[in-house]
């Protein structure tokens, strides 16, 4: 009888690890610190810290936007406008630069502006008026990247040096500022999460009707989110841009299908109520880390997409195996 | 009593206050009247009840009440003040709160949290501290005698019935002023918890509206109740004053006949079992074994959680056995699946527990949920017209005495009565020759069950068998031939045409007396 209870004692501690397995972003970060050991086999230098630089800055633009579309999807919602805010702040602080530190604040802080100004008409689409989230943003990112269009036309322009240079730079040439941003994202969301809004976050997205009638402001809470995303999105724009230096009236484009991905990648279920923002931005470095691995090896870049979706598969298909195990007995 | 006429202030402050007071509610959605003009009156301390059939209104009067929707017209005051709540928080401030009948607790939380939605308790930073959530909700289970519950599961993985507490729980600790109770007991096998938690709830003087389609319970709990038929209150009557009958007559506007049923001997015990189980373990269950045959309804009664779940869920082919053969039609089936167990031999259907997350497919509409089982017969070359559909579906509905201008409707939009008739018609429509029917009349009122169980006595009558729980044992009493009693995962005793009584069932269920019936297959 002893002898039973305690083989179910392991049992439940087992089962309990690879439920925080998959729960968590252990998975995701397995994944990667896997396919970081491949890359540094292959290039011994990936280990320098110009080469860790390098690859943060390309992965803060998608970390960022991966970790704004997953605070919607949590809510249960999608949302398309991310390529159209991205887009739109590239071409803005391309037409319209700014100089100097105090410049880049200022073009930081019209970059927010521009991201939860979009983020509210989307959360008063969806909240208020009930229009299906993939609609309304959608409407709002096509239009978006129609005022891109009209503020620039063509490919060109230039990002102030300042931003081009000291966001891509590392601190102390050690830390990269790109991956400090993408670490105060993180970090505020580690504090909304244990705030009543960030519990009614999860709550909305697992059964909005029974959140409701629990006494959340239903309304209230997912507005706030589409806000909070777009603000992320903003600043997804401006690392973007400090990353080409270069305007483009498409430059988010490549981001949106990317995001989801980053988010799916993260082990957060597109069906809502799950998952956090740390495992997307680990999915979205996964993402890009794979580009570079495929690159150093010898593969064309044209087949980059083929792995990316791949690894999406893998990677889902695992995840559920893993809870299935878990969940057994 | 108390001289209505000359002292009507005196009496005031002899009976307890009104808490409540409604005057003609009207709601209409679109051109149906919900509501057409109800009248409503909670005393502080009273336990008031709302009868009335399905689409009386009850669930609509309850929605204003709630601050879920608004109405129309009427007027309602809440201790004399104005009280037309635009949402559920606003209601919540005023001090009213419900346990809702389709729960309303957010699966992917804990219990703590639940309870304590929308506002956590904070730590020192001004952020949710999980270890006061914790203390904090698990205080409030203690103060419920809920203790066995773990304030840090997650809802979604409790049964049902401690959902319905907590549930329960958190609306009482809401109801400062007012308690709304809709279907409290619909998980709940026994009421004893409940009774003593509404009697501690109404000792601090808040008025209880009681909403149940069980007239025992109500009786037992209840002073006083107002009748809903039509849209419209036709009485407010003491309990004391009013018969069953007479309480029937008001909801249905008619006489009820409140069939004894004559009970045939089984005529079909001599028929080789349709399906036949053999030491059957796993999921709750312990070497259960019994058969049923053809033209049988074999009841099946326990307390809640005693492997009943785990038995129709292996039945149904949702869940594997660890031990045991299920034989269909005398050959051994694997059931793997739903689908499966249809197709086994003369086929089994199942009727689910939960209507909402289990049943229903509520964005399409009555007929399409009744003929998707058979889906392919019922098309033309692979594609099904509306029309096909609803004729498809109308012979099932029939047998359901489903209206069949119900069936055009999204199933969502129809009353939780009619939406289990139509499951019902599904599992009829299967041709299946097995019926698995888990709690089948859960939630629904006096004129649906009755429909159901002619429904289910005319299934059986044309050689079909039926399996089935239910957790109202006048539903077993009425309904069947023989009866099983669960207990602890064990069949305990088995009962036979007369010998089937409430009161032996329910020591039966407690596991009292002798179990030496309990092989008598």
């Amino acid at each position: 009888m002893s002898a039973t209870s305690i083989e179910a004692g392991s049992n439940s501690v087992v089962r309990n690890s690879l439920v925080k397995l998959t729960k968590g972003a252990g998975l995701i970060v397995g994944i990667y610190l896997i396919l970081y050991a491949l890359y540094v086999y292959q290039q011994p230098r990936a280990l320098s810290a110009s080469a860790i630089a390098a690859l943060i800055n390309n992965t803060a633009p998608l970390a960022l936007a991966a970790m704004g579309q997953t605070l919607v999807v949590v809510s249960r919602g999608f949302d398309l406008s991310v390529a159209g805010v991205i887009s739109l702040c590239n071409v803005v602080l391309a037409v319209y630069p700014i100089g100097g530190p105090g410049g880049a604040l200022v073009s930081m802080l019209i970059c927010v502006a521009i991201g939860a100004s979009v983020g509210a008409v989307n959360g008063w689409l969806v909240a208020v008026l009930r229009m299906q989230s993939i609609a309304a943003t959608l409407a709002t990112m096509i239009i978006c990247q129609g005022i891109a269009l009209v503020i620039l036309k063509a490919p060109g322009g230039a990002v102030s040096n300042w931003i081009a240079d000291e966001l891509t730079d590392r601190l102390w040439k050690t830390i990269p500022v790109s991956g400090l941003v993408v670490a105060a994202v993180v970090g505020i969301w580690l504090l909304l999460r244990r705030t009543d809004f960030g519990l009614s976050l999860y709550a909305i997205g697992a059964d909005e009707q029974a959140a409701k009638l629990s006494g959340v402001n239903t309304t209230r809470v997912r507005f706030t989110t589409f806000v909070l995303a777009g603000a992320v999105y903003g600043l997804a724009g401006l690392m973007l841009s400090a990353q080409t230096a270069t305007g483009n009236p498409t430059s988010g484009t490549p981001l949106l299908l990317l995001s989801f991905a980053a988010v799916a990648l993260g082990g957060t279920s597109l069906a809502g109520g799950g998952g956090g923002l740390f495992a997307s931005v680990m999915g979205a470095a996964t993402l890009m880390l794979l580009q570079k691995v495929l690159f150093s090896s010898g593969v064309s870049s044209f087949y980059t997409g083929m792995f990316q979706g791949m690894t999406l598969i893998l990677a889902v298909v695992f995840s559920g195996l893993l809870t299935r195990l878990g969940e057994r007995k | 009593m108390t001289g209505a006429v000359s002292g009507t202030a005196h009496a005031v402050y002899e009976q307890p206050s009104v808490a409540l007071l409604a005057r003609g509610l009207r709601k209409a959605y679109g051109a149906t009247v919900a509501l057409e003009n109800a009248d409503i009156s909670l005393r502080s301390g009273v336990v008031h009840a709302l009868l009335g059939e399905n689409g009386a209104g009850k669930s609509t009067l309850v929605r204003i009440l709630t601050g879920a929707v608004r109405s129309d017209s009427g007027t309602i005051t809440l201790h004399g003040q104005p009280y037309a709540p635009a949402t559920l928080i606003e209601a919540r401030a005023q001090g009213v709160a419900t346990a809702f009948q389709e729960l309303s607790l957010v699966p992917n939380l804990t219990v703590a949290q639940n309870l304590l939605l929308p506002a956590m308790p904070r730590g020192p930073l001004g952020l949710v501290s999980s270890r006061r959530v914790i203390d904090a909700g698990a205080e409030i289970l203690v103060r419920h005698g809920l203790e066995r519950i773990d304030p840090s599961a997650q809802v979604g993985m409790l049964p049902l019935a401690e959902r319905q507490r907590i549930e329960i729980v958190r609306a009482i600790e809401n109801a400062g002023q007012m308690l709304i109770l809709d279907e409290p007991t619909a998980a709940l096998a026994e009421t004893d918890w409940l009774f003593e938690r509404i009697r501690l709830t109404t000792a601090k003087g808040v008025a209880v509206l009681y909403i149940s389609h069980r007239l025992a319970e109500v009786r037992e709990i209840c002073t006083e109740a107002t009748v809903l038929r039509n849209g419209r209150s036709i009485a407010s009557v003491g309990l004391a004053q009013a018969s069953d009958d007479d309480i029937f007559e008001m909801m249905v506007g008619r006489r009820v006949d409140q069939q004894a049923r004559d009970r045939a001997a089984p005529t079909a015990s001599a028929d080789a079992a349709r399906v036949s189980v053999s030491s059957l373990s796993g999921h709750g269950l312990n070497d259960i074994s019994f058969d049923l045959r053809p033209g049988e309804i074999l009841g099946l009664a326990a307390l809640e959680g005693q492997g009943q779940r785990g038995l129709f869920r292996m039945l149904a082919g949702l869940e594997h056995p660890d031990k045991g053969q299920i034989a269909v039609d005398g050959t051994t089936a694997q059931l793997s699946s739903p689908r499966g167990a249809l197709k086994a031999g003369s086929g089994i259907a199942y009727l689910p527990e939960e209507r909402k997350t289990e049943g229903i497919l509520a964005g399409l509409s009555a007929a399409t949920n009744i003929i998707l089982p058979v889906m392919p017969s019922a098309s033309t070359a692979a594609l099904i017209s509306q029309q096909a559909e609803q004729s498809a579906a109308r012979p099932a509905g029939q047998k359901v005495e489903m209206s069949p201008r119900y069936l055009g409707f999204a199933i969502g939009d129809l009353s939780g009565g009619n939406q289990q008739k139509a499951l019902v018609a599904r599992t009829l429509a299967t041709g299946a020759k097995t019926l698995l029917l888990y709690d089948p009349t859960r939630g629904v009122d006096v004129g649906t069950k009755q429909s159901i169980y002619a429904a289910i006595r005319a299934f059986a009558a044309g050689g079909g068998s039926v399996l089935f729980y239910s957790s109202e044992l006048p539903e077993v009493v009425q309904l069947a031939d023989r009866c099983m009693v669960l207990y602890g995962g064990r069949l305990f005793r088995t009962f036979e045409g007369k010998a089937i009584a409430e009161q032996t069932l329910v020591a039966a269920m407690l596991g009292h007396g002798s179990n030496e019936g309990a092989l008598d297959r």
